[in-house]
């Protein structure tokens, strides 16, 4: 590998992956640093609880395996929410086949929070978790996407599997569900 | 916090938090929101919840070291396309050559055995006047009942037995089925079971038209 850390910050995606199938492993790693922890915070926040990194983890090996398949209609990142969003379902999918608890519930969100971030949280942050934790799981997706990560209605159309005008009505459901609980 | 009816400029507030907005839709937001309570309040609620939102802690190195090395993705080559295309022709023609085969004429058939033990057709009228009797012409040869490639009507057969068309022939021993023994039943329903398609006169069933002259005028 050549490129320094600036370079590399220059280098868009499909620079890189292009570097990787020249057999470039760095380029591999840059690519994962540059998306992972955009990937755990969409699955920490459509439900992935302990497994966010085996779900990251899956992501990207799927990612990677198939890259051919991958022509950049889309970002790479969006990809990315793609396989992990399916990867999510296909795992809530076999918990309910074992009859394990699925939906997280409210009573134990905060709970959840708290334990699994070291740091304690302030009321504000309390307060916007418990908000978004009372969306239904598709308006959590939309909003999530359109405001932790900045996609276009778009791109979140894309990720969830709808259309783009069902995006926007998700998201500002959403709005409206937050807004009145932190009025309450 | 009251949802600011101007739709089009909330639909913008993410964008503007993140930064994705172009010049002048940055400043048209903007300006709007400075006059706007309601979308100054969403918009700092937005950014509030960018802010608060956490990245949970990931080891880069062990997704890295699991992701698979790259192989790119075989195409098909023309070689292959080839050979399917044989397969597919090979395939074809055998299965033709197997329709042409059970397509052969059963009368070929058929009428090697029926030159083995010649006899002859007769039909006359039953009691019944609807209901034509197959008799024996005598004792031997044995009587058969002609079935013809062109089905004649049975008053055509009796009219005249001779224009029976040399065709598939079917040996009936004593003129009746409960005649049969079981080596000629036996090739009665094998012949029967090689025709192309079951005849469609019915004998017991089908009407003829009267035969003889002590029957009834046919309609």
């Amino acid at each position: 590998m050549t490129d320094d850390a600036g370079d590399a910050d220059e280098l868009t995606d499909l620079d890189l992956i292009t570097r990787w199938k020249g057999g470039e492993d760095r380029a591999a790693t840059l690519l994962v640093e540059r998306h992972a922890g955009a990937v755990a915070r969409f699955a920490r926040s459509v439900g992935a609880r302990g497994d966010v990194q085996e779900i990251v983890q899956d992501t990207f090996v799927r990612a990677f395996s198939s890259l051919d398949g991958f022509r950049g209609d889309s970002s790479l990142r969006t990809w990315l929410f793609t396989i992990a969003r399916r990867l999510l379902l296909d795992l809530r999918r076999s918990e309910r086949r074992r009859g394990e608890q699925v939906e997280v519930q409210d009573t134990d969100v905060v709970t959840e929070y708290d334990s699994l971030d070291t740091v304690v949280a302030d009321e504000t942050r309390t307060r916007m978790q418990a908000a978004i934790e009372r969306l239904s799981r598709t308006q959590r997706e939309v909003f999530v996407l359109r405001v932790t990560e900045g996609l276009s209605y778009r791109e979140i159309a894309d990720v969830a599997g709808t259309t783009e005008g069902a995006a926007r009505v998700h998201y500002h459901n959403a709005m409206r569900v937050i807004k009145e609980f932190l009025h309450e | 916090m009251n949802d600011c009816p101007n739709a089009d400029v909330r639909d913008l507030l993410p964008d503007l938090v993140h930064e994705r907005l172009g010049v002048g839709a940055r400043a048209t937001v903007a300006e709007h929101v400075a006059g706007c309570p309601d979308c100054a309040a969403e918009l700092e609620l937005l950014r509030q919840f960018r802010a608060t939102r956490r990245t949970p802690r990931v080891d880069v190195a062990s997704i890295v070291a699991a992701v698979p090395p790259y192989r790119a993705v075989a195409r098909r080559s023309w070689v292959g396309w080839r050979a399917a295309a044989a397969i597919t022709i090979l395939v074809a023609g055998a299965s033709s050559v197997a329709l042409i085969q059970r397509g052969t004429p059963s009368s070929i058939r058929v009428g090697t055995q029926a030159s083995a033990a010649p006899v002859s057709t007769s039909v006359v009228p039953g009691v019944s006047a609807t209901t034509p009797t197959l008799v024996a012409a005598s004792p031997e040869p044995l009587p058969r009942i002609a079935i013809p490639n062109s089905l004649p009507t049975p008053a055509n057969i009796a009219e005249d037995p001779a224009a029976v068309p040399v065709g598939r022939e079917l040996a009936m021993g004593g003129g009746a089925m409960g005649d049969l023994d079981d080596h000629e039943l036996a090739s009665l329903l094998k012949d029967i079971e090689s025709l192309d398609a079951v005849p469609s006169i019915d004998v017991e069933s089908t009407p003829v038209s009267p035969i003889g002259p002590s029957a009834p005028a046919g309609p």
